[in-house]
């Protein structure tokens, strides 16, 4: 098993929204980020996969296996977080692994235990009075307290402050470190893919625009700003799209060392996901 | 399936605890006047806990959640209905014990009628969960509850019109007749109703 996961031509037809022909990998050991606009198709994608709703077409394979055959199977060794806190208002973190302890055949109450103190959540306190913070933390330390070689995360780190984010992403690094796990994070909240993703996976109105190594992307790509007259003399294979200011072009191009080689003078600069994200939501082509 | 269980009996543990309180006010009030009204008060609550537990589901979105687990939908379903037999059982057990200790206080000896009220309401309950769930899987707690009322209305209002134009209701010799009646139709309820809800959440999308 060379992919954790892997999509192919998924369909799903709404009436007013379509994913079109989805397919992309999440490679063994690497973290995939997974990014776009709210109402892409990020979280329908994610429900695919997890046969919340059912697809029209196409085939995803988990951790080598057929998602459709082998559900029950798979989705003992995954753990997935969702926006936002699945587990009722009255319950506290002890209810909780009593409940998970015979769902999951590999619950580790140990584990549990470590993650409960390693974010400080209280053992006393009812669900209700957590922080959303604490809650997205608590929903953490069960996805991983299973032991999963496989983590999904929707917006799993959006409304959350940075010091928690971080701390978070923290935990996440040390997840892949043995290079078996995998982790699919889909967030709107750039900064943190720019941090710990290898691969980001860009689906804007149901069809992936994107899907590369991040590094490759960021140290090829770069923000050309030039006046009108210069961003005419470009040719088309050398930018992906451009912005129009009031009074200069920016210009996303493919391949920034080569863009610096031709127009010396240009100014090229570096590029985050998050540009990347608005050049090919916002620009022209 | 143990997991789910365990889930639906953590989250009314303080809902157990409020109908403690309940149950022992009211016996305090409807006991001494001996009446029956009390033991369908008891298993008409636990009865309804079914449905508070699915409204709980829903605040929480848990059933998406569940369903990242290592959970199928059948099982998701079949532990709904165990939770109903399980509630179903605890209230006919609590009105037994209420009807004991009642006619202990009240220097009676124990009558076979009131095994017999809280035999029939125990089959009763099962009937009007068995109702209510598929409904509730269909519509959302909130549309099912208003058409729970209107399930009950058509037949009482049936009842009262029998009563007013004077059609005699059928009697039957042996009583035992409509006991053996009421079971068959609950086990046909019940898993008529299993079915259906099944194939209704099956196909369900979150």
């Amino acid at each position: 098993m060379i992919n954790a996961i892997e999509i192919k031509n998924l369909n799903k037809n709404y009436q007013d929204f379509q994913l079109k022909d989805v397919s992309f990998k999440v490679p063994k050991g690497s973290i995939v980020g997974f990014i776009g606009e709210n109402g892409a198709g990020k979280t329908t994608t994610i429900k695919a996969i997890l046969n919340l709703v059912k697809r029209d077409g196409g085939t995803i394979e988990m951790l080598g296996m057929d998602t459709l055959k082998d559900e029950k199977k798979i989705k003992a060794s995954v753990g997935v977080v969702m926006d936002g806190c699945n587990f009722h208002d009255n319950l506290k973190t002890g209810d909780i692994s009593k409940m998970l302890g015979s769902i999951y055949k590999n619950w580790n109450q140990k584990l549990y235990q470590q993650y409960l103190k390693k974010f400080k959540l209280p053992e006393n306190k009812i669900i209700k009075e957590f922080s959303r913070g604490m809650k997205m933390k608590l929903q953490i330390a069960v996805a991983l307290s299973h032991e999963p070689e496989l983590l999904i995360l929707d917006e799993a780190t959006s409304g959350l402050d940075p010091i928690v984010r971080e701390e978070i992403l923290d935990v996440f690094m040390e997840f892949i470190q043995d290079e078996e796990h995998s982790i699919l994070i889909s967030s709107h909240i750039t900064s943190d893919l720019d941090k710990i993703a290898d691969y980001i996976v860009f689906i804007h109105q149901g069809e992936i625009l994107l899907d590369q190594e991040k590094e490759n992307l960021l140290s090829k790509m770069g923000v050309l700003k030039c006046g009108e007259e210069d961003f005419r003399k470009l040719e088309g294979d050398e930018y992906i799209r451009y912005r129009k200011n009031q009074f200069s072009f920016e210009v996303l191009v493919n391949d920034k060392v080569a863009i610096r080689k031709k127009y010396p003078e240009a100014v090229v600069d570096g590029v985050t996901i998050e540009q990347i994200m608005l050049f090919y939501i916002r620009g022209g082509k | 399936m143990k997991g789910l269980i365990l889930k639906d009996l953590l989250n009314l543990k303080s809902t157990f605890k409020m109908l403690g309180l309940m149950i022992f006010l009211f016996a305090v009030i409807y006991i001494p006047q001996g009446n029956g009204f009390i033991f369908g008060m008891i298993i008409l609550m636990f009865a309804m806990m079914v449905v508070t537990t699915i409204s709980y589901d829903d605040l929480a979105k848990w059933d998406a959640y569940a369903l990242t687990m290592p959970v199928t939908r059948k099982e998701m379903v079949l532990s709904k209905y165990l939770v109903m037999a399980i509630l179903n059982t605890l209230g006919a057990v609590l009105s037994l014990i209420v009807g004991i200790i009642g006619r202990m206080i009240m220097g009676q000896s124990f009558s076979t009628e009131i095994l017999a009220i809280i035999g029939v309401l125990y089959l009763i309950a099962f009937s009007f969960g068995s109702m209510m769930v598929p409904l509730i899987y269909r519509f959302g707690t909130e549309k099912a509850r208003i058409m729970m009322f209107l399930c009950a209305l058509i037949p009482t209002g049936l009842i009262l019109l029998f009563t007013q134009i004077k059609i005699p209701l059928p009697e039957a010799t042996n009583p035992l007749i409509y006991l053996f009646l009421l079971l068959g139709f609950t086990v046909i309820m019940v898993s008529g109703s299993y079915l259906i809800s099944l194939r209704v959440y099956s196909n369900k999308e979150f």
